[in-house]
């Protein structure tokens, strides 16, 4: 009896984690080879190890296997002159090479920085790995488990793209929702709102669709413009989109009104002044309340409540400085380039002088 | 003579023996790093050779440069991942055990080049600009660098006074993939009605007034070189423009058949550059793409298509994309701001258009 029911608890457990294992690795779609990229840039975590990382030059969006997932409890990382010591890693100079964006592998906490080694179109791209001691190594890419795939960008039919095609979307924000991928794009010619959603595993048919969203606006004018960066979070329980503009700063768009080829209606929350742009969002909680924090290219780094953004009517009307969701700037927190979530209490940044760093979260 | 045969010994055992030291050197033609004449090279585990031969950029407290060992022709090469870059100095050291280390450093030297670079134009090429002027490319003769351009761009009114922060900052940098065009948005937010930042900082460009854009030769290429000359378009600025565009007013100019002289579209205003080059097409009565090659016309106010072959007899239409706009990004029949009170149709948003013309 006792045998039997082993026997039955093995089972059950061996039919536990077969399923878990099918159904729940980012990684199985992934095939090993050269993840040929052109330029990398944004970068964001998936599970499992899965690194998400957009080639603006090249078109495409590229899911890289890093093999990382060793759970670290480790609470800071610190390498001073990052920038610098990556330089003569590749070896070249600080001013020869473009340190693109950050993300922290939730479950190692190790540091991935998106790299251009040179300044010209030719410039090679790079991953550089730090862990929590700050030692710093390359990502191979020549033989990783990777999948990509290739955005949309037509070309004239009666021309066939002779003298190449001019057009480029750069990439500026990534996220990984319910098993799409969400990508904002910033294009060289026209100026408008897309973000694509794209199905993962990545397919060869079904490349995702565009989604144009509009925000309502201030006097009585609609209008869309593109999106810098956006955050996925939960607004009273709805998976939503918090986007931050090149001119408004944030909107808010329900995940599930995100349909291809409809023109969406995003909810303007917040104004938070003028001259700035919006470079990073990373969403965290303290003592009970949730908040997020927001880095700027002029207005530094702001931080606010993300309880109730559902209570905040949409702004309608012009402004005269700021409005809607009231923030605090984190006087603590200047000249900062790029950061990320490093755990629930921590976060990464990399500031103009090169210094990588983990800080409170405030 | 006894002497001067010894001596002679002695030099020629000294040359030997220098010759077959250990000794370190850059081989500049192969972009490779050498540690030569050292015999325990071949016996040594691969795990050991990142120890014995250490290769950085000179400088303190950095990491070993990225690439490869192996043993060659009995000496143990690095490969560096990337070509060694002109003007930066290396820093090799061979730790042979039981041997005081050899440090070489290496310069490598910058070419001096005679900057050749040029800003070639600017469009929108016409010198007169709407108030919400949306966007400039600048074309550069030759692949620029990245990451630097804002910085050698400036805006000044006819009074010489420098426009503050009229243009969107991206660190992205947004370049064709040749590096030979950057597009310089306006910030939306001071053209765009109803903003903060319109509010506070006033639109970038008044009606009435005329600017200068400069672009100054500091701004390197992707060799690292400055511009030959410093660059600057002077126009004056009319009013805003909100109306769409309005098909209505588009003319044809219709080819004979059996030619191959263009066909050209004439529009009564400027429309932007680049998509005007990609997002009109030319199909034939059955609905066939036509192929040919596209100009733009004088200040971008028409479209000049050549076929590949003569046009056959019949009816022809150009396809419109969706992208096209003028000079404020204004779109066919769809401003660049819509009016709540004046709701446009979603569906006019995806719709496509055709202009019909004949070739007789």
């Amino acid at each position: 009896m006792t045998m039997f029911r082993l026997t039955i608890c093995a089972l059950l457990a061996l039919m536990l984690f077969a399923t878990v294992g099918v159904a729940a690795d980012l990684t199985d779609s992934l095939k090993l080879g050269k993840a040929d990229m052109k330029s990398v840039g944004v970068l964001t975590f998936g599970p499992d190890g899965v690194l998400f990382a957009g080639d603006s030059m090249g078109g495409q969006i590229f899911a890289i296997d890093t093999q990382d997932r060793t759970a670290s409890t480790a609470t800071a990382v610190e390498v001073m002159g990052l920038t610098g010591k990556i330089a003569a890693m590749l070896g070249t100079t600080a001013d020869q090479i473009a340190v693109n964006d950050i993300a922290v592998n939730p479950a190692s906490k190790k540091t991935y920085v998106s790299v251009s080694r040179g300044i010209g179109v030719n410039a090679a791209p790079v991953i550089v790995r730090i862990d929590t001691t700050g030692k710093l190594e390359a990502l191979s890419l020549d033989n990783v488990k990777y999948a990509s795939v290739v955005l949309p960008n037509p070309v004239n039919a009666s021309t066939g793209g002779r003298g190449g095609n001019a057009r480029l979307q750069a990439i500026t924000d990534l996220a990984f929702v319910d098993n799409r991928v969400f990508v904002a794009g910033l294009s060289n010619e026209e100026f408008s709102s897309t973000l694509r959603a794209i199905p993962f595993p990545f397919s060869s048919v079904d490349k995702g669709t565009n989604v144009e969203i509009w925000h309502g606006s201030h006097n009585q004018f609609e209008t869309n413009s593109p999106i810098r960066t956006f955050l996925p979070y939960k607004v009273n329980g709805e998976q939503t989109i918090l986007a931050s503009y090149t001119c408004t700063p944030l909107v808010k768009v329900p995940v599930a009104s995100l349909k291809a080829g409809s023109k969406v209606m995003g909810t303007t929350i917040a104004e938070f002044g003028a001259g700035n742009t919006p470079l990073d969002m990373i969403a965290y909680s303290k003592g009970g309340k949730n908040f997020i924090l927001m880095s700027n290219t002029s207005r530094g780094v702001m931080k606010f409540s993300a309880d109730g953004l559902e209570t905040f009517s949409p702004i309608t009307k012009q402004v005269p400085d700021k409005a809607g969701v009231p923030y605090e700037t984190i006087a603590t927190l200047t000249n900062i380039m790029q950061m990320d979530q490093f755990d629930s209490q921590r976060a990464v940044v990399l500031d103009r002088t090169g210094d990588l760093r983990t800080v409170a979260l405030p | 003579m006894m002497l001067s045969v010894l001596a002679r010994g002695v030099l020629a055992a000294c040359l030997l023996l220098f010759i077959q030291s250990p000794a370190v050197r850059f081989d500049s033609a192969r972009n490779l790093f050498l540690l030569e004449n050292w015999t325990g090279a071949g016996q040594l585990p691969a795990d050991r050779y990142r120890d014995i031969f250490q290769i950085s950029v000179d400088a303190p407290d950095v990491p070993a440069m990225l690439g490869q060992y192996r043993v060659e022709g009995g000496a143990l090469v690095f490969a560096p991942q990337f070509p060694v870059q002109p003007g930066v100095k290396y820093r090799a050291v061979a730790r042979i055990p039981g041997s005081t280390p050899i440090t070489a450093l290496i310069d490598i030297p910058k070419a001096v080049v005679k900057p050749t670079t040029v800003v070639e134009r600017i469009y929108p090429s016409t010198n007169v600009l709407p108030e919400n002027q949306l966007k400039f490319y600048i074309h550069f003769s030759a692949p620029m660098a990245r990451g630097f351009g804002y910085e050698h761009i400036v805006l000044r009114d006819q009074d010489g006074a420098v426009v503050e922060v009229p243009f969107l900052e991206l660190t992205e940098e947004l370049w064709d993939p040749e590096g030979r065009r950057f597009t310089l948005f306006f910030d939306p937010g001071r053209i765009k009605r109803g903003l903060v930042s319109q509010q506070q900082l006033g639109i970038s460009l008044q009606e009435g007034r005329r600017y200068t854009l400069s672009i100054d030769k500091g701004w390197k290429d992707a060799q690292g070189n400055p511009l030959l000359a410093d660059f600057q378009k002077v126009f004056t600025v009319g009013p805003a423009d909100r109306q769409p565009i309005d098909l209505r007013a588009w003319t044809v100019r219709e080819p004979a058949a059996g030619t191959r002289n263009p066909v050209t579209l004439v529009f009564p205003e400027p429309l932007d550059h680049a998509i005007l080059q990609r997002d009109l097409d030319v199909m034939d009565a059955s609905g066939a793409v036509v192929n040919g090659g596209v100009t733009i016309g004088p200040e971008e106010k028409s479209w000049v298509f050549t076929p590949d072959v003569a046009w056959k007899q019949g009816p022809h239409t150009i396809r419109l994309g969706t992208a096209i706009a003028d000079l404020a990004g204004n779109m066919i029949n769809r401003p660049f701001e819509i009016d709540v009170f004046d709701k446009i149709d979603e569906d006019l948003l995806h719709s496509k258009y055709v202009f019909p013309f004949t070739v007789k």
